[in-house]
């Protein structure tokens, strides 16, 4: 039953019309066979901590217009980008952006969709309500609210004058039939340079990242020893942590999608935790490889909640949650980088200038020539 | 009064007799182990610092050498650079400054971790009784001048970088061709850095360059005294801002026989050191405020060092003689 019902899509937002998303196999397939064996979308329902295989498939539950998210980067240009910007690190993440000269701005886009590069912009739903809260560094921890975008393509515009993380969080609420459909797209931004105030940067590392009062969340856990310019790379592992008003959320199941929409699933445990290795699926000819190149992963995080109660003046029996998190990779350096490269040249220097020195030095030394004095003379 | 006056000579004189070798060698010994292994502690004191606390050192690093930041800042896109931002590089920079008019050049001699190696592998050759090497006069002419070319160079292509004229590739393009880069996280176990980039022809000539350097480093420490201070940028840099510094070093010339001991145990070859008799702030651009010099002179306040004004560490007979002798007992 709620795997039918969620086939029906429950955001305030859709696909623009005209973008409308090309996933691979039918939209909505995966959750017809989840409605038929009355399991989650993909298949059987997977055990806690335990990864399902990849598939590049739109599956596990989401609607066919798909989740909503937040993008750093509009559709057609956010297929990855060398992120040239000095300014700002990752979220594992989203960089800065903004004018030059001016105050710095960031501007973030809903997205519909469950691949990062074919998700099309997000269109408002009349019937949802929505809310937008921004979690700055200077901020209360429940944040301000900020304005909905006027028009979807305008994004979601917000200053960034302090170094820290910066948090928007898009809440939307629409009620379909007897389901509370509560939809959180996350994004976190990264606001570091290499100037400024270090105590504020100090600051900014040590915030916390968590809204307390969000229906749902997923929080990016920070990789040990993670600094301000962090970047997650493909082959890391990443853990996510998925809450419910601050608490961890067990059993939710959890979608990484990779930039090319490469899909793996998972349930988190009793800590609301779950990690995925983020792949490698980057594959350019050679000549137009980018270290930099900036890929997108989206992270949709679902769960059902059997609590009644009136939205609107409308009853409903149980809740729908969904939480998104977008972020960015970049390419392995194991994958252009080379140790045996590195240390033959070196030693190979280091072999030639030392016999080079040690000649130089040979043929110099003047051959010891006794000479004697005969004093008797 | 005349009872403090002749306890502050005893200090003094205790002072001008001190082992300094010995002396310069703990302080290095704990400057080393406080910049390349503080981090471990957490200690952070910034990234203005004007030594080779590198930051390729990820995990042990206590500071940042002051010359990463400077070209990032600097490789900036030009309307940012040339906009509000630049108060945070002008900002740096006087913090900078602020590090480096406490010690002078004093951080190179007794408090930069790559100089403290390279005064390693010196012990190590002269351990193994390997005699070391100097230039003519003339090599000494022309390679003096190699730090400001760098210098400018670590200036102008991280401009052309935020002008699009480079290729971000070369970013930072000091810290890719320094040795500082390779040879400090090596002391922590991470060897990350002992390879090179194929990513893109520039990085790869970048790190190729880096790591050649480092390979003519070890072998060029290994037979010459210091042999990178004579190419370092920050040396460079350091001299320029020197005027202020409270750390100086003086001669006095009407005292000076000019024996040319000082010359003689100078790392840094710095001939001026011994003919010059007209300069009162002796310090030269190579100089990196060893104080040898000081230590190595017999004649009565010819050479000294001063802190705000105030002598530190002079010359004197005694101090030399001293000196002389322990080093005698140690040659046996």
């Amino acid at each position: 039953m709620l795997a039918t019902l969620s086939m029906n899509g429950y955001c305030q937002y859709s696909p623009a019309p005209g973008k409308q998303l090309e996933l691979g196999g039918r939209p909505g397939a995966a959750m017809d066979r989840a409605a038929a064996s009355g399991a989650p979308a993909g298949g059987g329902r997977p055990e806690a901590g335990n990864h399902r295989s990849n598939a590049r498939s739109d599956g596990m539950g989401m609607h066919s217009g798909g989740a909503i998210w937040l993008s750093d980067a509009p559709p057609m240009r956010g297929g990855g980008s060398r992120s040239g910007n000095a300014r700002g690190g990752g979220m594992g993440g989203m960089n800065m952006g903004g004018g030059y000269g001016g105050r710095a701005m960031k501007r973030l886009w809903p997205r519909a969709g469950n691949d990062p590069q074919k998700s099309s912009f997000a269109r408002e739903d009349a019937q949802a309500s929505t809310e937008i809260l921004l979690v700055t560094p200077s901020s209360t921890p429940e944040g301000e609210p900020l304005p909905a975008p006027a028009e979807s393509h305008t994004g979601i515009a917000f200053e960034v004058p302090a170094q820290g993380y910066y948090r928007v969080y898009l809440t939307t609420r629409k009620l379909q039939g007897k389901i509370l459909n509560v939809c959180v797209a996350k994004a976190e931004v990264a606001n570091f340079g290499h100037g400024g105030d270090e105590e504020e940067q100090a600051r900014g590392m040590q915030a916390p990242r968590i809204l307390e009062s969000a229906p749902i969340e997923i929080v990016r856990e920070r990789q040990p020893n993670e600094k301000m310019f962090f970047q997650l790379k493909s082959g890391d592992e990443q853990p996510f942590v998925i809450l419910q008003k601050g608490l961890p959320l067990p059993s939710a199941r959890v979608r990484f999608v990779s930039h090319q929409g490469w899909s793996r699933e998972a349930v988190s445990d009793e800590q609301g935790r779950v990690s995925f290795q983020v792949i490698r699926d980057y594959f350019p000819p050679w000549g137009e490889f980018q270290k930099r190149f900036k890929a997108t992963y989206l992270v949709i995080a679902e769960a059902n909640a059997a609590e009644s109660g009136n939205y609107q003046g409308q009853p409903y029996t149980s809740v729908r949650y969904q939480a998104t998190l977008s972020g960015s990779y970049q390419p392995s350096p194991s994958d252009y980088m080379s140790y045996a490269w590195g240390l033959g040249i070196g030693l190979l220097i280091f072999l030639f200038s030392g016999v080079a020195v040690y000649l130089y030095r040979r043929r110099r030394v003047k051959p010891f020539v006794e000479v004697r004095f005969d004093e008797a003379k | 009064m005349k009872q403090n006056n002749s306890r502050l000579q005893a200090v003094r004189d205790a002072v001008n007799r001190v082992d300094l070798n010995s002396f310069r060698f703990w302080l290095q010994l704990a400057a080393f182990a406080l910049f390349v292994y503080g981090g471990y502690f957490a200690i952070d004191l910034g990234s203005r610092l004007p030594l080779f606390s590198c930051a390729y050192n990820d995990e042990g690093r206590a500071a940042i050498c002051y010359l990463l930041p400077l070209q990032h800042q600097l490789s900036q896109p030009w309307p940012r650079l040339f906009s509000i931002a630049s108060i945070t590089v002008i900002t740096g920079f006087l913090t900078f400054v602020l590090w480096f008019i406490f010690l002078n050049k004093g951080w190179c001699g007794y408090v930069c971790p790559l100089g403290t190696i390279q005064d390693w592998i010196t012990a190590l050759r002269r351990r193994l009784g390997i005699r070391y090497s100097r230039y003519s006069q003339s090599q000494f002419a022309q390679l003096t001048r190699v730090k400001y070319l760098l210098l400018a160079l670590m200036i102008l292509i991280p401009l052309g970088i935020g002008g699009g004229f480079f290729s971000h590739d070369m970013s930072p393009p000091f810290c890719l061709i320094c040795p500082a880069r390779m040879v400090l996280p090596m002391f922590t176990g991470d060897v990350s850095q002992f390879t090179i980039d194929f990513s893109s022809k520039t990085a790869m000539i970048m790190t190729a360059v880096g790591i050649s350097i480092t390979g003519l480093f070890l072998v060029g420490a290994f037979v010459k005294k210091r042999f990178f201070c004579f190419f370092c940028p920050m040396s460079a840099l350091h001299y320029l801002i020197s005027k202020p510094a409270l750390l100086k070093l003086k001669k006095d010339g009407n005292k000076c026989t000019r024996c040319g001991d000082c010359y003689r145990v100078c790392d840094m070859e710095i001939k001026e050191i011994a003919d010059d008799v007209k300069t009162v702030n002796i310090m030269a651009d190579d100089c990196i405020m060893c104080l040898k010099c000081v230590a190595s002179c017999p004649e009565e306040g010819a050479l000294k060092a001063t802190f705000a004004g105030i002598p530190i560490l002079e010359s004197t007979e005694a101090g030399f003689i001293k000196r002389i002798n322990k080093g005698c007992s140690d040659g046996k």
